[in-house]
């Protein structure tokens, strides 16, 4: 084996441009390949992670017909056993109720429909990390009365500053409008300019006050130490609460799973299209090797080597020299995702910040797993393998009188 | 008992098209320790029965015996392993590997046995002395003149230590001087280790040398005859 290994190893160098020429292409192909794979995943991880640790959470639990009908009377039924429940159970990182509702906010200027979050100041910062999103003034343990904060578009739709008031209008327990002035005591940017339009956040308690004589919840949001918990936890919440209504990231966002399965087939069909290329490339040189070498290959087989080592050699060498390459493609492309990782890439230029509208930040920071350089690697070894075995059949079928002749 | 044997040896190409004969019911027995050449003009069959001898071919009828072995009814892969141990080959075009050094390709072959270490290097070791190239071991092909590719070949060829060697115009492609040399090589080895050589060619000075001349006409044995050669050495 060690001598078809120093065979196929210095073979590859018999014709070191042609051999250039194929690492080159493969090397090229693969931090292509990896760079813009990383760069996609970067792209929805960053929207993923957003989306789940900003607001959304591994799971929620909402009375059943909340989410359909959204009625200011539906809430968590048996709240406080719930919350008991979660703090008992290891796998939860943490949760926070929210008191929501669907309103009006109003300036002296103009008037829009917004969702107005009545958070938990202590649990929500321990839960969801929105409270990094505030640019500007305080949150929500402001000293002013009634404070609220709002995006910054929204700000700017409202010609409204911090310290300003709005009066948000909603609707109560009992299906009365109710309204209440409240002070603009800070302002947040988050990476979706439909979000920043579209919700404000109070106190909690305030908008509990507003709407209910009683204590409610209409949503429990819960962080999980896991993602991968978050079926389990449903299942079991739902069995255990018949009056609540448990769902996990994917129910409550289906965009979300398949922006993360987008993002999955993306990686997985630039590979293939990789991959396809890689494959002729082997294949023509390897064929081109096995014309140039009949005789020779002939006289290993006259002299005695058996068509098991002959077909080793050519696989080997295909292995070889595609290893050498996909080593060196990892490489730079390891390297250029570090680069990009530590200093992000900018596609603001591409298309201004439009990715805004689409709530994806135009700032990316690729991402990729180490265990995706060992597919990579493996798949590399699969194609250069598939590809050989026709030059090493064709060199199998060499008959040794012939070729020694020609 | 005779090292290499044919009996009613027939190769026909194209059989079902346009049929050519290159071997025309060739009954030969080359015994061990024999020199002997294989000629007649081109197209007369030498390099077909030279094949055949070394198991490279199969005929259309009759049987190749090595040492006492049929050969042409063996499996492929057995064929080649028996070429292994038993059949040394030298080629016209030297047919070295290119990225191995002489030693290295003199050892190939012992590697490809499964010998020791040792034993491979011991024997690449003699072998290269005894063709004259103990200084030019690590040397590839490519760095050495034709005769002594030709040279590292016949090394290659006796280091497997095969039952006889065959050696298809193994001069065709050398300067006098580089032929002579060659030519003296081989008959020292048959005169003082016994080695078998079979030679197919068309240059008269291996003709001279050898002690049997089996002349092919058309596919067929011509004549065969033995001769006197008085041993001379050159270069």
């Amino acid at each position: 084996m060690k001598i078809i290994a120093a065979i196929a190893w210095r073979n590859i160098w018999r014709n070191p441009a042609r051999s250039g020429v194929l690492i080159a292409a493969i090397v090229a192909g693969l931090w292509a390949g990896i760079s813009v794979s990383s760069l996609s995943n970067g792209l929805i991880v960053q929207r993923f992670n957003n989306l789940i640790e900003q607001d959304l959470t591994h799971l929620q639990i909402h009375h059943p017909h909340y989410l359909a009908e959204r009625e200011p009377w539906m809430v968590v039924l048996n709240a406080d056993s719930i919350f008991l429940f979660l703090e008992n159970d290891e796998r939860v990182r943490s949760f926070a109720g929210r008191v929501l509702s669907d309103g009006i906010i109003q300036s002296p200027v103009t008037s829009t429909g917004v969702q107005i979050n009545g958070i938990d100041i202590q649990r929500e910062p321990l839960t969801t990390n929105f409270h990094l999103n505030l640019s500007e003034g305080e949150y929500l343990d402001s000293n002013l009365p009634n404070p609220v904060i709002i995006g910054e578009r929204l700000a700017q739709k409202l010609q409204m500053e911090i310290g300003n008031r709005v009066v948000l209008m909603f609707q109560d327990t009992g299906n009365d409008l109710a309204s209440a002035a409240f002070q603009i005591a800070g302002l947040f940017n988050t990476s979706s300019r439909v979000y920043d339009e579209r919700n404000v956040f109070v106190r909690a308690e305030h908008l509990n006050d507003l709407i209910s004589a009683d204590a409610i919840v209409h949503e429990i949001a819960v962080i999980l130490h896991d993602a991968a918990d978050a079926d389990s936890l449903t299942a079991q919440i739902n069995h255990t609460f018949d009056e609540v209504k448990a769902e996990t990231w994917y129910e409550l966002s289906p965009e979300l799973r398949y922006m993360s399965d987008f993002g999955n087939s993306v990686t997985f069909y630039v590979m293939v299209v990789i991959m396809v290329a890689l494959a002729f490339g082997i294949l023509n040189t390897m064929l081109m090797a096995i014309f140039e070498r009949m005789r020779e290959l002939g006289m290993m087989i006259a002299i005695g080597m058996s068509k098991a080592r002959v077909f080793m050699l050519i696989m080997l060498e295909s292995v070889m020299l595609t290893l050498t390459a996909a080593v060196g493609g990892m490489l730079l492309a390891w390297l250029s995702v570090r680069y990009m990782q530590r200093n992000g890439v900018d596609l603001t230029v591409f298309g201004g910040d439009s990715l805004l509208e689409f709530g994806f930040d135009p700032l990316i920071f690729p991402f990729i797993l180490a265990a995706d350089y060992a597919a990579v690697t493996l798949l590399v070894i699969c194609t250069a393998i598939l590809a050989s075995i026709y030059p090493s059949i064709k060199a199998l079928r060499l008959n040794p009188g012939d070729v020694i002749r020609e | 008992m005779a090292i290499v044997q044919t009996k009613n040896l027939s190769k026909v190409y194209n059989p079902d098209t346009v049929p050519v004969h290159a071997l025309r019911d060739v009954s030969i027995s080359i015994e061990k320790g024999e020199f002997t050449s294989i000629v007649g003009p081109s197209g007369s069959g030498k390099t077909t029965l030279l094949n055949m001898l070394g198991g490279l071919d199969k005929p259309s009828s009759g049987s190749v015996w090595v040492n006492g072995k049929e050969i042409t009814s063996m499996k492929e892969s057995d064929l080649i392993d028996f070429r292994l141990y038993n059949i040394g080959f030298v080629f016209q075009h030297y047919n070295l590997i290119p990225v191995f050094t002489a030693h290295e390709n003199v050892s190939f072959i012992m590697l490809l046995q499964n010998r020791s270490k040792k034993e491979i290097k011991e024997r690449a070791d003699e072998l290269l002395e005894e063709v004259g190239l103990g200084d030019r071991k690590n040397a590839r092909p490519v760095e050495m003149s034709g005769g002594q590719q030709q040279r590292v070949a016949v090394a290659r060829a006796l280091a497997s230590e095969p039952k006889f060697i065959l050696a298809d115009e193994p001069t065709a492609n050398l300067d006098s001087t580089s032929a002579m040399n060659l030519l003296d090589i081989m008959s020292r080895m048959n005169r003082e280790q016994n080695v078998t050589f079979v030679f197919s060619t068309h240059d008269q000075r291996v003709i001279d040398r050898a002690r049997r001349v089996i002349t092919m006409v058309d596919g067929a044995i011509h004549k065969d005859e033995y001769q006197n050669v008085e041993e001379t050495k050159t270069g």
